[in-house]
């Protein structure tokens, strides 16, 4: 267990001296070969690595871009796996028993094949635009643009989402939902009134894992993104590699950390309240 | 602490608890308990929830370690030992059946693990298995039989081991009513029929009447009472043992003229031993019928009396609400600081 | 009120209809690529059929040497992270120590760092250790990437087989080592086994770290990808796409009934 702690947490503790600009240590070779290190002048180190990168005008655009395919992303991948979930629990046909099964594929594909699939689907000569063209109509491309990040970060993360919302639902008793049903209540008041409320555990859950995901990710917006601005994590991958400027590349890892860790705390509190729940049950 | 069949004292008892004590959580859960099982009886452990019970169970079992005290089966302290290297076998409240099990494999476990050849487990196992009547099941998995049949393989897993004692946890408490009956008489006669020194836990007292030998009441870490079933009703040794076994009516006083009159100690009376009849007569005093609620093959009537108010059960003739009479009681049980004094026999 | 209905069932027809386009369009599409010949815009079908990428995907000795690279890393990396992870993982679901909690916060928290900046301080340790460009570092990489996986699965797994099923095989004799064999582990086995393929299949699609390690010396699979996308016609990358997808589609099939039945849900959340 120590060693998992070391793993992970040794690194990125180290990152962490790194940014506020220790620059000895196991630090030290990178500090050597990178550029662009502002070295630490207080006990604690320097904010000026933070003050540069907060100052630098393409980063905020990166920033602003990470934060919305992020939200847009979320909000809809919570609203189909909602769909999903309702369709699975209440309708119970061929089809949705096929959407069920369906829906898991993108899973269990490799997140480089999901980007260069979409790439190839919606991109100058791919399906969506060759299809408006027979119909004589002018798509637009939509790859290098947010849009195609937003569908492809939609595309990967719907299926986990739509399997914890799904399960959640089809923890609910149908004896609570025929309850509903008896007093009188039509199907969208209980979706709203019993079964949100009962899932909600599972929603927020979902609602974490997609946007920390989409959050930090970065094959989806290195494939399916414009050059600039792009999403943070390509642009940590870029000054890191092609730059060769680490501080700030490993800076702006901490920058999503502290958003990611945001959401996180929203995570622990839904598992706490769903265990004390359950414990009081 | 024992009573009765002195016949069996100068033989080794089949499970002996000297002192024992546990404490779990900063609670002293069981207190210096001390009991003689004799070889070949059944033995109900009687109380209601938390009085220690389990907790006695789980350290004969040896899941738990006493703080101080001794076990011994058969004559050999087994304190220090753990759950698997003693000569005792559990029916689990809720079976623990190994779901990824067969009913075989199941019950053939316990001998797998101990290494015994595999024609002498299977031989053992369908011998077992014929016992309980459950050879049609013999690879079906616990899903997919029924919750008697569960209870019929967990039993079948422990006697298979040819224990010396056996141990069933509240080996009813999941079955329906109906079931429960037949499968406590099935229990009783293969208990019988085999020999086996057992212990039955279980917060049911018409479950240990009817199944035991004799029955020890626990109450606050303590056992207030063993004594065979009928010993035990006809004469509870404590207050408690006569309200948790059967019910009574109880008051603060003394009897006398067959009425409740204030005094030092506590007067019990079963419902059964209350007499109401319409004409006067010796020790009886006026009643009138207040309430009357069918309770199968009795009734419960509530008489008032200007002493006390009186919970009779009656069978035959059930008289209606209203009606005034006599009633008059039969037995009583006379208690001084919670212990029995004696029993006050009115006249026939 | 009937007509209302068969409204709202067309409507969900339709709704599961377009999800399962959207989700299954870009596979098909891409996955059409690999046998054609050409594609000329905007035809919906290949100009003509063929296999002849298939064959030069397993005559190039790069792309050859990198579906070996892949065959060989991924196991390794499961291997070693479930003899790390899964008595941790027992220990968390069966055990609760001080910490336990924050110990479960604090790897979530890790979880959430962005692998990409986890990657770039792990390269400068790397450097120090001269890591960079080795197979040990590569396994390394692609190790964090399991660890969740195959901690918190198995740890609600072991959680939930019920205490009395263990002390029943105490009870009939078995060693605690037997018990933790025979009952424990096996009932926890599913799920173990759903952390597997997670993990199989988060290391074997890991193309960030391992590109960042590895290149230029080792590539993987999912590295030869991103140069494949650049240097190749698209079909190579569809046929490469199809093979990289191979391990993935039999360990579908494998896991199917138990990942849709939750078991990945029910691990996902802190006890």
């Amino acid at each position: 267990m120590l060693l998992i702690i070391g793993f992970i947490g040794f690194p990125i503790a180290l990152s962490l001296a790194l940014t506020l600009g220790f620059t000895g240590g196991l630090n030290q070779i990178i500090a050597l070969i990178g550029q662009g290190i502002r070295p630490a002048d207080h006990w604690w180190g320097t904010m000026a690595g933070y003050q540069a990168l907060f100052s630098d005008p393409r980063f905020n655009g990166d920033l602003q871009q990470t934060i919305i395919v992020t939200v847009v992303s979320t909000i809809v991948v919570l609203v189909l796996s909602l769909a999903i979930a309702l369709i699975v629990r209440l309708h119970r046909g061929r089809i949705a028993q096929l959407l069920g099964a369906i829906i898991v594929v993108p899973m269990f594909v490799p997140v480089v094949i999901s980007a260069w699939a979409i790439h190839t689907f919606y991109g100058g000569d791919g399906f969506v635009r060759s299809v408006a063209a027979l119909l004589g109509l002018q798509a637009p491309t939509l790859t290098s643009t947010m849009w195609a990040v937003i569908i492809g970060s939609v595309w990967t993360s719907l299926p986990f989402a739509s399997l914890l919302v799904t399960s959640g639902m089809q923890s609910i008793p149908d004896a609570l939902i025929d309850a509903a049903r008896d007093a009188g209540a039509p199907m969208s008041r209980i979706v709203r009134t019993i079964m949100l409320p009962l899932a909600s555990t599972q929603l927020i859950i979902a609602t974490t894992f997609t946007s920390i995901g989409i959050l930090g990710s970065f094959t989806i917006p290195y494939f399916l993104g414009s050059n600039q601005p792009t999403m943070l994590g390509v642009e940590i991958s870029n000054f890191l590699n092609a730059y060769n400027r680490p501080q700030q590349a490993v800076a702006m890892a901490f920058v999503i950390f502290v958003f990611a860790a945001g959401i996180a705390i929203a995570y622990v509190r839904a598992n706490l309240r769903g265990s004390a729940t359950e414990a009081r049950a | 602490m024992t009573e009765g069949t002195t016949t069996m004292a100068d033989t080794t008892p089949g499970l002996r608890l000297a002192a024992l004590t546990k404490s779990l959580g900063g609670r002293r859960i069981v207190d210096s308990l001390a009991l003689d099982v004799h070889p070949g009886e059944m033995l109900a452990l009687l109380g209601p929830s938390g009085c220690g019970k389990t907790t006695t169970l789980r350290m004969i079992a040896g899941f738990l370690s006493p703080d101080a005290g001794r076990v011994e089966i058969a004559g050999r302290d087994v304190t220090a030992l753990g759950p698997e290297r003693r000569p005792s076998a559990m029916v689990f409240q809720q079976y623990a059946l190994w779901p990824h099990m067969t009913v075989f494999r199941n019950v053939a476990y316990p001998l797998r693990v101990r290494g015994v050849d595999r024609h002498e487990i299977t031989r053992r196992v369908d011998e077992v298995l014929a016992l309980v009547h459950l050879t049609h099941h013999r690879d079906s998995r616990p899903a997919q039989i029924s919750g008697g049949e569960q209870q019929r393989v967990a039993l079948a897993r422990a006697l298979v081991q040819q224990p010396d004692l056996l141990l069933l946890d509240e080996p009813l408490s999941n079955l329906d009513a109906k079931l429960r009956v037949q499968v406590r008489e099935e229990i009783r006669t293969l208990q019988r029929s085999l020999g086996i020194t057992t212990i039955i836990v279980t917060h049911d007292q018409d479950e240990a009447l009817s199944i035991s030998d004799r029955i020890a009441v626990m109450h606050d870490g303590r056992i207030e009472q063993v004594s065979t079933p009928s010993e035990l009703y006809a004469r509870p040794a404590t207050e408690f043992v006569a309200q948790f076994v059967g019910s009574v009516n109880s008051y603060e006083g003394v009897l006398r003229d067959g009425a409740v009159r204030p005094g030092p100690g506590t007067i019990a009376i079963r419902p059964e031993h209350i007499e109401f009849r319409l004409e006067a007569r010796d020790g009886a005093l006026p009643a009138v019928v207040r309430s009357v609620v069918p309770r199968g093959h009795f009734h419960e009537v509530v008489l008032e009396r200007e002493d006390v108010t009186l919970r009779a059960y009656m069978t035959g003739r059930i008289p209606d609400e209203g009606t005034r009479g006599w009633a008059r009681v039969q037995q009583a049980l006379r208690y001084r600081d919670g212990h029995l004094q004696e029993v006050v026999e009115g006249q026939a | 009120m009937n007509a209302r209905r068969a409204l709202r069932e067309i409507g969900i027809g339709a709704l599961a209809i377009a999800l399962m386009a959207f989700i299954l369009g870009p596979i098909l599409w891409l996955g059409a690529h690999a046998f054609a010949t050409s594609w000329t815009f905007p035809r919906l079908s290949a100009d003509g059929w063929t296999t002849h990428w298939w064959h030069e995907v397993f005559a190039d000795s790069a792309l050859a040497g990198a579906i070996r690279t892949s065959l060989l890393i991924t196991p390794v990396v499961v291997l070693i992270s479930a003899v790390i992870c899964l008595p941790a993982a027992y220990a968390i679901g069966r055990h609760s120590f001080p910490g336990r909690r924050l110990f479960l916060i604090g790897m979530f928290a890790a979880n959430a760092f962005p692998k990409i900046g986890l990657f770039a301080s792990l390269a400068a340790l790397f450097y120090a250790m001269n890591l960079m460009g080795t197979v040990i570092g590569i396994v390394i990489v692609q190790l964090l990437g399991t660890i969740v996986f195959m901690t918190w699965i198995p740890a609600s797994a072991f959680a939930a087989v019920p205490r009395s099923l263990e002390e029943a095989a105490r009870d009939a004799g078995a060693s605690r080592l037997t018990v933790f064999r025979t009952i424990t582990l096996r009932l926890a086995m599913p799920s173990i086994l759903v952390a597997v393929i997670m993990s199989f299949l988060a290391s074997f699609d890991e193309a960030q770290g391992s590109y960042l390690v590895g290149a230029p010396n080792i590539y993987t699979m999912p590295t030869e990808m991103y140069a494949l996308v650049e240097n190749y016609p698209i079909q190579v990358a569809a046929v490469f796409s199809i093979l990289l997808s191979v391990p993935s589609v039999i360990l579908i099939g494998l896991a199917r009934q138990h990942i849709i039945g939750g078991r990945l849900a029910e691990g996902f959340q802190i006890r």
